[in-house]
């Protein structure tokens, strides 16, 4: 346990060493909720207005869960990094196992993602109503394995690719990929109902439908805005995802890094 | 110079790529669904509105790019070899602001293929005056580049407010919603919009692909007044920040 320490402190000083490009990177998220979502709000359809009332208070939380997304993500840029210096020789020198390695990994990974979400999160609830304690842990807990899973996903990326451009090219596709066929911003009917009437490939539809980011997005608004309805599924995704993603996270990584 | 500057920019394979990815993925997944969002009052057809300017958002971030450019040479000392060719200051700084205009032009190039076939018709005069002003917006925006990079010389400080104006600069402009729209949501933000070349350029690209059905665009020679005074003033006040910055070294 005190190894899995030593690296987050590591993985921790890494990060605030970005404090500047941090601060750059809220404030564009902060440009999309209050000018994108404010100016979007004045142009949705009758039908969307019913459903959503504010396309502001939709935004707010999907906003939370991409800066969580990529926060967590960041730190697959540092371990394909890592791996292309190979400073994992250094890595593997220092006094703990490598599973204890790969756990701080990943686990840093995901407590990185919710460091920088914390602000977002706390905006959303400035701003849509704080929800009851119960709710308030299970959307930290929830959030938490998401980004667990998504420093995984980036992890088992980075070390699956040789160069950084490679690792760029595979974080845009997962990136655009995941960000776009979820409800992180717009919501998931809208993709189901395109998959309805041919529009939309129906393999999007069900990776809308199943994807994490749509399930983290989905759970804060079932709490504070009552829409969609609180649903097993949204955690259950989540939780799947997480564990998919952790172990194969772990695993590679020690598999890579002992070649 | 220019020719160096395009040769350059296409050895970024894997930016093209990923440009490209962002671009389609922008069309067929954001532009179909969030198109199903907007009322057809607010704007009649808002697919083939946001695939316009989609646009001109690529084409500024293809042109801002020769500012990290420059800070890489400073890094490798490719500057000091730059400044000892037999071109004098001036044509080195014009050349830089021409390539970066010029290599993001021919990048953006087939993706303006690809909107005008989302887009359907075309009017061709009004669409030579439109490429003709994205020329210009796109050698303004390197050169808007270009004269930030050397000002501050920093790459860290560069990187965080190139990434904060583009947040501002394209949402507060009507490359994603129409003027009238920004204007009615919050004056500010209309007020900032009304003078934005991201604006003047996205306006007159959907002017000269023929959707006026679509823009609230009256007179097309305000938006490109507006966009020859923003070239004028990055590349000819560019020509001189850069001309006097970069003797002296101190970058970090």
């Amino acid at each position: 346990m005190k190894a899995v320490l030593h690296i987050l402190e590591h993985d921790f000083r890494n990060f605030f060493r970005y404090k500047w490009w941090l601060v750059g990177l809220i404030s564009m998220n902060l440009a999309d909720l209050f000018i994108m979502a404010i100016v979007y709000n004045r142009m949705l359809s009758s039908e969307v207005i019913e459903q959503i009332k504010s396309y502001f208070d939709f935004f707010a939380p999907g906003l939370a869960v991409t800066g969580l997304f990529a926060s967590a993500f960041m730190i697959g840029r540092e371990v394909n990094m890592e791996r292309r210096r190979e400073v994992h020789q250094y890595m593997l020198s220092l006094p703990m196992t490598r599973m204890e390695l790969a756990i701080g990994r990943v686990l840093s990974g995901g407590l990185r993602g919710m460091v920088y979400m914390s602000p977002l999160l706390l905006t959303c609830f400035a701003f849509l109503g704080p929800p009851n304690l119960w709710q308030f842990l299970l959307i930290l807990v929830i959030l938490f394995f998401l980004a667990i899973g998504i420093s995984g996903l980036s992890i088992a990326i980075a070390v699956s690719t040789a160069s950084l451009e490679k690792f760029i090219t595979a974080r845009g596709l997962v990136y655009y990929t995941l960000f776009f066929c979820s409800s992180v911003f717009y919501p998931l009917s809208l993709i189901q109902e395109l998959g309805q009437e041919g529009r939309f490939p129906m393999v999007l539809v069900t990776l809308a439908e199943v994807n994490p980011l749509s399930s983290g997005a989905d759970l804060i608004r079932s709490f504070l805005l009552g829409n969609p309805p609180f649903s097993l599924n949204m955690i259950l995704n989540v939780l799947v995802f997480s564990t998919i993603f952790t172990l194969s996270a772990a695993v590679a990584y020690i598999k890579i890094i002992q070649e | 110079m220019v020719e160096r500057d395009i040769r350059l920019f296409f050895q970024y394979k894997f930016l093209i790529i990923i440009r490209a990815i962002w671009f389609v993925s922008q069309i067929v997944l954001f532009g179909l669904i969030a198109s199903r969002m907007i009322s057809t009052e607010a704007v009649h057809d808002y697919f083939r509105y946001y695939v316009a300017g989609l646009s001109v958002m690529t084409l500024y971030s293809a042109a801002i790019f020769i500012g990290f450019d420059i800070y890489e040479e400073a890094e490798h000392g490719v500057f000091e070899y730059l400044l000892s060719l037999p071109v004098s200051r001036r044509q080195l700084v014009l050349g830089r602001s021409i390539g970066g205009g010029l290599r993001s032009f021919i990048y953006v190039g087939p993706l303006i293929g690809v909107s005008l076939y989302v887009i359907g018709s075309v009017n061709p005069l009004s669409f030579l005056v439109s490429l003709f002003a994205l020329f210009l917006f796109s050698f303004g925006v390197s050169g808007m580049s270009i004269t930030i990079a050397v000002m501050i010389k920093s790459s860290d400080r560069f990187d965080i407010l190139m990434g904060v104006l583009d947040a501002l600069i394209v949402r507060l402009s009507t490359a994603m919603y129409p003027l009238a729209v920004v204007q009615t949501t919050n004056p500010l933000y209309g007020g900032v919009a009304s003078f934005n070349p991201v604006t003047y350029a996205a306006d007159l690209f959907r002017w000269g692909t023929g959707i006026e059905a679509i823009i609230t665009l009256d007179n097309p020679l305000m938006p490109l007044l507006g966009i020859i005074a923003f070239f004028a003033f990055f590349t000819f006040v560019g020509v001189i920040i850069y001309d006097r910055r970069i003797e002296g070294g101190g970058w970090q």
